[in-house]
């Protein structure tokens, strides 16, 4: 694949993602109807007329509540990556940079958690976690933190080992010597540096968080109902699958179309690195 | 680009062949259907959500939690007493009764019933075996109070602490089914009643009946039943519809609409039961020790509503306790109705205003807030708690619902407003089990701690009453107490269904969910 090439599907599925961020960021706005508002009159009714994407068993339009969702299983699955980008950074940097008995036991720790089987590491740390805050969103905060928690330790091994590739560097040694702090070098001689391949993983995890994300909603462990969650709606619809499977069709493809945007995106960003700079470097 | 490599081909080729072995498995995976039974052998399979370790009767032991259920449902015991279709106690294993005095009950073994095993089921054999139960079952012991149980002759003699009014009644819960206590418990397998099969095998998920040979009753029709515990309600349609089972119990209300329109291959067989769909409001909670308060919630649900659209009218709309086909439930009381308006304006008499704009009622800056605490394994509960999300928005209230398999922690912890529950009414025919249970101050589901100095009373005369008549009078005026009192807020009264293929015959439910297997049970190819 050519440079040029490469760079084009990045601006495409670029566009696409931020076209999604925009939608979520103005569900509500472009919501026909209100999500959460109930009619039982209207209960299951089939996709057509005022309703495009048709009706749940509470009345309520699938459209409004797929935008709805957007938001939540979007900027959630943002945060949960942000969140595990910043713990991940944070311990390899240190763990990178001190070395020593410092940087053995965070690598300790980071393969306690890298030996957890992932979901159901997710699955306990969301029940433990699901009772902070309140309301329906309450879960949410449990299955966030839970998340976090489990996808830390590769954004620490990653920059860890970056940090070991640069820190004996020579413009490292003669930043130490002119007087710079280590503060100083760490933040801003190494950082820069050992953050930029995590850029391209985080990317790739955002597709992976809305799916995880979605599934602790099914198992019930993310947010509670009324809540418009993508997972949460294919849960809540599973036994209408037979007859009226609008109810988590609408659900599943917009998880489906924001899932692979996003990892058609990350793939993009990793073909253009490939073509640019090599496998080597 | 590299080119095409002898490498590649060979990979591709392994590739190729994996996916399609793969294919192959799903599809034969996919190839289900009724196995033929061996020898022409009759098998009934039965799928059931109401079998499990989450329903405590994952076993054959009658005297063990409410492992009585399976017993008596899987046709493997019997008890002294049955309930007809109007849950009135009629004979069974026992011929009558009669009472010498208030605290005694002289019961009368029908001649020429044995257990499977053989032995008679003489008056000895039930006296030792109810000593047994009121030994080792809590439940039962606190139930029966018996003083003492004795046997002559073929009359077993049995003596409470209290009066006996509703003693045979009892004696019909599936605890009472007779076993033969000089064999084994422990093991489901070896648990000998007197029903129509006895135990092949069991697991928490499974259990394997054969037919029993020695039926005092007579004939059995059916060979070999097998019980499957399927705890999903998709996969329950799905097993009735390609041939994994027989029939079904707990088919998601969404689904029978698909057999509804296939009658020439299924048969759905329905009944109403005493089971209700019940909230207790909890008197702990400072918004709720305001009666206005209480009924405008009680107003806010629009019943028939919810059962049309999220039951499927798979119900019966609740005014209080009990169902209407009991001679003191349905219409008997009477309650507020559905009236948001009115329950507005409640709210704003109790001071309630939405002040703000936000669509909540507030007082002293704060929205009216409360949390609906429910479990997940009845179908209905988590439909009525987002159900009523809805209900008590339109009025201004808001809801938090935690719908969790936990729901017995929060509740022990306080932590909720409003407790919703499903739970048989008259499992014994007679209000005597739930209204004692959930209207005093000791009752032991009095979980929102109301209170009511003319209940307690009432329910003491009601104990010591006989007289079925005046029995009934009494349930009728403390039950009416408890709904203008607001405490309790009825939903719907479930009406139970089976789902089965056409060629089952004899398989019936009954409104006291008691009953199932029975030696009427027969298997005919039909609707395969």
């Amino acid at each position: 694949m050519t440079d040029a090439k490469a760079l084009r599907r990045i601006r495409l599925f670029l566009f696409l993602a931020v076209v999604l961020l925009v939608v979520a960021a103005f569900a509500d706005h472009l919501a026909p109807h209100d999500p959460y508002l109930q009619d039982l009159d209207l209960s299951l009714l089939p996709p057509g007329g005022a309703y495009p994407l048709g009706t749940d068993r509470f009345g309520r339009c699938v459209l409004s509540r797929v935008l709805a969702g957007s938001t939540i299983s979007i900027y959630t699955s943002l945060a949960v990556v942000a969140l595990t980008f910043v713990l991940g950074t944070v311990t390899g940097l240190v763990a990178g940079f001190c070395g020593g008995w410092v940087d053995t036991v965070l690598m300790r720790i980071t393969d306690v958690f890298l030996a957890f089987p992932v979901l159901v590491f997710a699955i306990v740390a969301a029940a433990m976690f699901g009772g902070i805050g309140g309301s329906q969103f309450s879960g949410l905060t449990g299955a966030i933190l839970a998340l976090a928690l489990i996808s830390w330790p590769k954004y620490a091994r990653l920059v860890r080992s970056q940090v070991l590739a640069v820190r004996n560097k020579p413009f490292i040694s003669a930043a130490r010597f002119s007087g710079c702090s280590k503060a100083d070098i760490l933040f801003r001689q190494i950082l820069p540096l050992a953050i930029a391949p995590t850029f391209l993983m985080m990317t790739a995890d955002i597709g992976t968080m809305l799916l995880e994300m979605a599934g602790l909603s099914f198992l019930g462990l993310g947010v509670q109902p009324p809540a418009a969650e993508w997972g949460l709606m294919i849960s809540s619809g599973r036994s209408l699958l037979q007859t009226a499977p609008w109810v988590i069709f609408a659900p599943g493809a917009a998880l489906f179309i924001t899932v692979t945007i996003f990892n058609l995106l990350g793939d993009s960003i990793h073909d253009y690195m490939e073509t640019r700079f090599g496998k080597g470097d | 680009m590299t080119g095409f490599s002898g490498r590649h081909s060979v990979h591709g080729l392994l590739c190729f062949l994996l996916a399609g072995l793969v294919s192959c498995a799903i599809v034969l995976a996919g190839c289900g259907g009724t196995k033929q039974a061996a020898n022409g052998e009759k098998v009934f399979r039965y799928g059931t959500m109401a079998y499990g370790v989450a329903m405590y009767n994952a076993g054959m032991n009658p005297h063990k939690s409410y492992n009585g259920w399976s017993t008596i449902r899987y046709g493997v015991g019997e008890t002294l007493f049955r309930f007809n279709d109007k849950m009135q106690p009629v004979p069974w294993l026992a011929t009558g009764y009669d009472r010498p005095d208030a605290y005694t009950v002289r019961i009368r073994i029908r001649d020429g019933v044995t257990f499977s095993n053989g032995k008679p089921c003489d008056a000895e054999a039930v006296a030792a075996c109810l000593r047994h139960l009121v030994k080792v079952h809590e439940r039962a012991k606190g139930n029966l109070k018996l003083t003492s149980v004795t046997a002559r002759g073929n009359v077993v003699t049995l003596r409470s602490s209290q009066k006996t009014a509703s003693l045979i009644h009892q004696l019909c819960d599936p605890y009472g089914c007779i076993v033969d206590v000089s064999q084994d418990l422990q093991d489901d397998t070896k648990v000998i009643g007197t029903g129509p099969f006895l135990t092949e095998s069991l697991t928490p998920t499974e259990i394997h009946l054969r037919r029993n040979p020695r039926y005092w009753g007579g004939p059995v029709r059916t060979d070999k039943v097998i019980v499957k515990s399927i705890t999903d309600g998709e996969m329950l349609t799905m097993a009735l519809q390609n041939g994994e089972v027989d029939a079904v119990q707990g088919m998601p209300y969404s689904s029978i609409v698909l057999f509804e329109g296939a009658k020439d291959k299924f048969k759905i067989l329905s009944v109403p039961t005493s089971r209700v769909f019940q909230a207790a409001l909890n008197f702990r909670t400072p918004a709720l020790q305001d009666g206005r308060v209480r009924a405008a919630i009680c107003m806010a649900l629009n019943k028939q509503q919810f059962i049309h659209a999220l039951l499927n009218d798979n119900g019966y709309a609740a005014i209080g306790t009990f169902p209407g086909n009991l001679p003191y439930g349905g219409s008997k009381v009477h309650d507020d109705g559905y009236n948001p308006d009115k329950a507005r304006a409640l709210l704003a008499e109790a001071g309630y205003k939405d002040t703000d704009g936000d669509g909540y009622v507030d007082k002293d800056g704060k929205n009216l807030e409360l949390r609906w605490l429910t479990y997940t394994s009845r179908q209905e509960l988590p439909l009525l708690a987002t159900a009523m999300q809805g209900y008590l928005k339109k009025i201004g209230i808001r809801l938090d619902v935690n719908a969790t398999d936990n729901a017995g922690d929060f509740l022990k912890k306080g932590d909720w407003d409003i407790y919703a529950k499903a739970i048989v009414t008259a499992p014994t025919g007679d209000p005597q089990y739930y209204i004692a249970n959930h209207f005093t101050a000791q009752s032991a589901h009095n979980d929102g701690r109301y209170r009511n100095p003319a209940v307690d009373a009432l329910v003491q005369q009601f104990s010591g009453e006989f007289n079925p008549e005046r029995r009934g009078q009494l349930a009728i005026a403390i039950v009416q107490q408890v709904l203008d009192d607001h405490a309790f807020l009825y939903a719907s009264h479930l009406r139970m269904n089976l789902v089965m293929r056409n060629g089952i015959r004899g398989f019936v439910p009954h409104p006291c969910d008691y009953y199932e297997v029975t030696k009427d049970l027969d298997v005919t190819g039909e609707g395969r």
